[in-house]
């Protein structure tokens, strides 16, 4: 009965469509009609509360946030906390991942010990490592550096420093986040099966060229995804600014979304703060095209 | 890999990870020492040792605010967000997995596309939309943006991909409707990923600032990382009272991890995570 | 373990759902929201309702704290969805934006003329914008130095008497180094540094104008080039700077430098006056901040009240902002957080502020045109904002002129963006 098999179909797609639509509803509502009028906002002067009548600007605000030193200042910042923050996080958990994947009683307790920090609010994360920064020789972080220096460090004030802010903050980020790559790369490596181990140690690989030739080429999807969340999530730092440093000294360690949230908010210039997060959409969104871009070829190489 | 566990890796492991919990260390024996030693404590070995332990500061957190009823208001928000966006998500990420209909593809890469907007970037448009709907200073407003996810659904896809045809062959050939088949065929064998998703969900929510700052002025109604606001924001600043009250803070979502950490893990390890 | 989750939930949600449903009276509710300030601040506010609601049958004051932090941004956000309460407290010089945008009710048809006629000239002038009267706060605010007077006899330090005789910049600078040589660390000078947002323009925006220079040029254009970033301005911030630069301010990250002895200086309002009278007793000592050149200027202002357009009960909303400006009211919120009484009649009766009050250079800065008022236009936002960046940039040791050029410009273009603010029809 060809008729009833097509009619049953067409049911299950209507069925399927169904399954999807309350979250798709969800999206279009709270995330992509919000992320449009943001983006038609972007070509007016809306302020917050003003009475003043609403004026069409064209891309004037997008050329004015470019041509604003602290808000490029802010784009690079994004920038060299990605090529930073990713890489060394990525190798860190991954080193981590390595070292913990075995089968031993103790080594669940170092799991959850090295996951702990992500489970801690960014807020809460941040107001901690305030103080962990604390200027003068009282300081935790400070007093550490002369321990390991032996006497050798001055005490800097790390959240007012033009050269050490930046790095501050991408500490605390690191700290908070790698215990989640971790156990998603631990997750990767479980996945990996045995035999292929076994065969390569047969053919008389060693333990590093077994790491190089078998685990790090299986682990690529894995690697691939946690570069690509953790560059996400390094493009809306945001938390850790606003308590650490409020973008200071001199811009060094602000970014996009600080600024957007600044201007918005503080100046009440919400078309100004608009076009910001889109050019930062569209900054994300070129990045992970080229991720998935790079994935794919990778794919086809291999 | 036994070889690389000789005892100067462990050790040396055991060095890092000990120096990797001291911040942890920190807030909770700070948590027990009066306000002004936290800061006095702060630079030595007595930065983790509790030099003079009490409860008093935990006390003080439930005098200064109304902690429970935060909590409260807490729990709530952040469990029917998970609860209906596991119930929402999942069966979005299945019907994009599993079924056919025409426009998935083209719908899918969207909800790819809209995973890379975060709240703070439409924070203000979306703001104006719920006041227009009259939302403010509601749970509803606290809830229903956050149910569906983008990064849920591609968690659920992943997962539900990655699952053998011949589970719902089965149900199919017995009669099983789509519905029917998601309920007694997926759901039993996806307990990992759903895992994954709700701790990933409550990791995201549980410390929201911005939007309830936002769209909330009530203390009925008003979440935990509000009340923060309360101790950090007002002078004299009582160190000890503020890292009690991170402690307990974190409490819950400490304990929602460790209980489904085994299948947290096997749920990151199954779904497209790996690829 | 899901189904107990689940369990969980359910008991979670039946909690919930039934505290969100009470409340019902017949008396006619006031909404009003008030800052989360100091503990004895929230007390004696709570005690104040509670006697008002209890002499009132009619009327019945609803309370709500908001948090500080973020303030502006959340009265924003509820004028926006039209959720403003009947009457809400704010920071003073945000008063003139509000107005601006149409939020305030004027209150001079809505107190007593009586209630009007006893404030203190500092209130009046921080309430008033284009000929009406928007807020009025039931205290002021006084900025000074506070000092440990056995450390500045110490050091050979003249200790002005008033505003009139404060220390010239050179001999600020001079005590300050002469404190210096007898500290261990060298810092001898709290500047209350763990402070965020407004503090920073309330307290050091005195300098710019103790100096000749100003936030922005407040007779005619009311535009910040050429005078923010002037060169009394650049002056002003440079001595400022040198502080810094001389290692002099302790950064205070536990908010004890003073109280714990480690600087002998701490430049702090008035709500500070009961711990640091606590800590030092009969060795405390308030001073006037130093004279830059065009006399030893302060800052003034703080939380005030206002009645909202949209509220439907207006009239009963001032019957309550009256009730909190009687004198044993005003009396009893001045003495809870140490502020200054905003009547004249308060501040007499004030065994603080009176003549003999240990607080009376406050008195004095505020009566004798010592303390100048933020800039009363609706630019203030974004002039509070820039400036702020502009100070944690000299702070942070950046170039003055140029951290100085980039606040004029920012606040210029919101001025020019907003075509000068014009009044509201």
């Amino acid at each position: 009965m060809p008729d009833r098999k097509s009619s049953s179909h067409a049911g299950r797609g209507l069925t399927a469509f169904l399954l999807s639509a309350p979250a798709l509803l969800g999206l279009l509502l709270f995330v992509l009609l919000p992320f449009l009028l943001a983006a038609a906002l972007s070509l007016t002067n809306l302020r917050l509360g003003s009475p003043l009548p609403l004026e069409w600007m064209g891309l004037e605000q997008y050329r004015r946030i470019l041509h604003d030193p602290t808000f490029r200042h802010a784009l690079l910042n994004n920038l060299l906390f990605v090529v930073t923050v990713v890489p060394v996080q990525t190798v860190l958990a991954l080193a981590l991942a390595v070292l913990l994947n075995q089968r031993l009683g103790a080594i669940a307790w170092f799991r959850v010990l090295f996951f702990m920090p992500v489970v801690f609010p960014l807020s809460l994360v941040a107001v901690i490592w305030v103080l962990i920064f604390a200027p003068g020789p009282d300081g935790p972080m400070n007093a550490l550096l002369e321990l390991i220096s032996f006497g050798a460090w001055t005490p800097r004030d790390f959240l007012h420093d033009e050269q050490l802010a930046l790095s501050a903050i991408m500490l605390t980020s690191i700290w908070q986040g790698t215990g989640f790559q971790m156990v998603v790369i631990l997750a990767g490596l479980q996945a990996i099966s045995a035999e292929l181990n076994e065969a390569a140690t047969i053919d008389g690989a060693g333990c590093w060229q077994r790491f190089w030739f078998v685990t790090l080429p299986q682990l690529r999807n894995t690697l691939i995804f946690v570069v690509l969340v953790t560059t996400i999530l390094a493009f809306r730092l945001f938390d850790q600014v606003q308590i650490m440093t409020q973008g200071g000294p001199h811009d060094a360690t602000t970014t996009v979304m600080f600024e957007a949230v600044q201007t918005a908010f503080s100046r009440q210039q919400i078309g100004r703060g608009a076009a910001m997060t889109v050019v930062m959409f569209l900054v994300v969104l070129l990045l992970s095209l080229l991720q998935r871009r790079i994935a794919r070829q990778q794919r086809e190489v291999s | 890999m036994k070889r690389l566990l000789t005892p100067l890796t462990y050790l040396c492991l055991l060095l890092c990870g000990l120096l990797f919990i001291s911040p942890v260390g920190f807030l909770l024996i700070g948590s027990l020492k009066p306000d002004d030693l936290v800061l006095v404590e702060s630079g030595g070995w007595r930065a983790l040792w509790p030099t003079s332990a009490s409860l008093e500061n935990y006390r003080d957190v439930f005098t200064r605010v109304d902690f429970t009823r935060y909590l409260l208001n807490s729990l709530f928000i952040n469990g029917m967000i998970l609860g209906t966006g596991l119930l929402v998500n999942s069966i979005a990420g299945y019907s994009f997995a599993r079924l056919p209909w025409r426009g998935r593809g083209l719908l899918f890469n969207l909800v790819l596309a809209v995973m890379i907007i975060p709240l703070e970037a439409i924070a203000v448009p979306l703001f104006y939309i719920v006041s227009l709907l009259g939302w403010r200073d509601t749970y509803l407003v606290q809830i229903l943006p956050f149910i569906a996810n983008a990064f849920s659904i591609y968690l659920f896809y992943t997962y539900f991909i990655g699952l053998p045809r011949e589970l719902e062959e089965a149900a199919r050939i017995d009669g099983a409707g789509v519905v029917r088949t998601f309920i007694d065929i997926i759901v039993p064998n996806a307990k990992p990923v759903f895992a994954s998703v709700a701790i990933l969900t409550f990791l995201t929510q549980w410390g929201a600032f911005l939007w309830p700052l936002l769209v909330t002025s009530s203390e009925a109604v008003r979440p935990l990382p509000l009340a923060i606001a309360t101790f950090h924001g007002l002078p004299p600043l009582r160190w000890g009272d503020l890292f009690a009250f991170g402690v307990m803070m974190v409490l819950p979502i400490l304990s929602v991890f460790l209980l489904f950490q085994r299948l947290f893990v096997r749920g990151v390890a199954a779904t497209g995570i790996k690829g | 373990m899901l189904r107990y989750l689940l369990i969980g939930l359910a008991v979670l949600l039946a909690a919930c759902g039934e505290q969100a449903g009470k409340q019902a009276s017949t008396a006619a509710v006031i909404d009003v929201w008030a800052h989360a300030g100091q503990a004895s601040e929230r007390r004696v506010l709570e005690q104040q309702v509670a006697r008002f609601n209890a002499a009132r049958k009619t009327t019945r004051v609803q309370l709500t704290f908001i948090p500080e932090r973020s303030y502006n941004a959340q009265i924003q956000a509820a004028a926006v969805a039209g959720d403003l309460p009947d009457a809400l407290e704010f920071d003073g010089p945000f008063l003139f934006n509000y107005a601006w945008q149409g939020h305030l009710q004027p209150l001079d048809g809505l107190l007593a003329a009586r209630t009007l006629e006893g404030l203190l000239p500092s209130i009046v002038s921080q309430g008033e914008y284009l000929g009406h009267f928007y807020g009025v706060g039931t205290f002021d605010s006084g900025l000074g130095l506070y000092a440990r007077r056995s450390a500045l006899e110490t050091a050979g330090a003249r200790i002005p008497s008033g505003p009139e005789n404060a220390w010239t910049s050179d001999e600020f600078v001079g005590v300050l180094k002469s404190l210096a040589s007898r500290d261990p660390d060298g810092m001898v000078l709290d500047l209350k540094l763990n402070y965020s947002g407004e503090w920073f323009t309330y307290a050091f925006s005195p300098l710019l104008q103790s100096a000749g220079g100003d936030l922005i040029d407040r007779g005619g254009r009311g535009t910040a080039e050429g005078v923010l970033n002037g060169p009394n301005a650049v002056t002003a911030m440079r001595i400022l700077q040198n502080w810094f630069v001389a290692g002099y301010v302790d950064p205070n990250v536990d908010d004890a430098a003073f109280i714990s002895g480690r600087v002998a200086l701490s430049w702090a309002g008035h709500w500070e006056y009961p711990r640091y009278a606590a800590a030092l007793g009969d060795d405390l000592v308030l001073l006037p901040l130093p004279d830059l050149g065009a006399g030893s200027r302060t800052g003034q202002g703080s939380w005030v009240w206002g009645i909202t357009r949209r509220s439907g009960n207006q009239q009963a909303a001032a019957r309550f902002l009256e009730f909190l400006l009687e004198p044993d009211e005003v009396l009893a919120m001045a003495s809870a957080n140490g502020a200054v009484p905003a009547t004249r009649l308060a501040v007499e009766r004030s065994p603080l502020y009176g003549v003999a009050g240990k607080l009376r250079l406050f008195t004095r800065q505020l009566l004798g045109g010592f303390s100048i008022p933020r800039p009363q236009t609706p630019a203030y936002p974004v002039i509070t904002s820039a400036f702020q960046q502009a100070v944690a940039d000299i702070r942070n040791n950046g170039d003055i002129q140029t951290a100085l050029d980039k606040a004029a410009g920012l606040i210029d273009q919101d001025i020019r963006d907003n075509k000068g603010y014009p009044p509201p029809d």
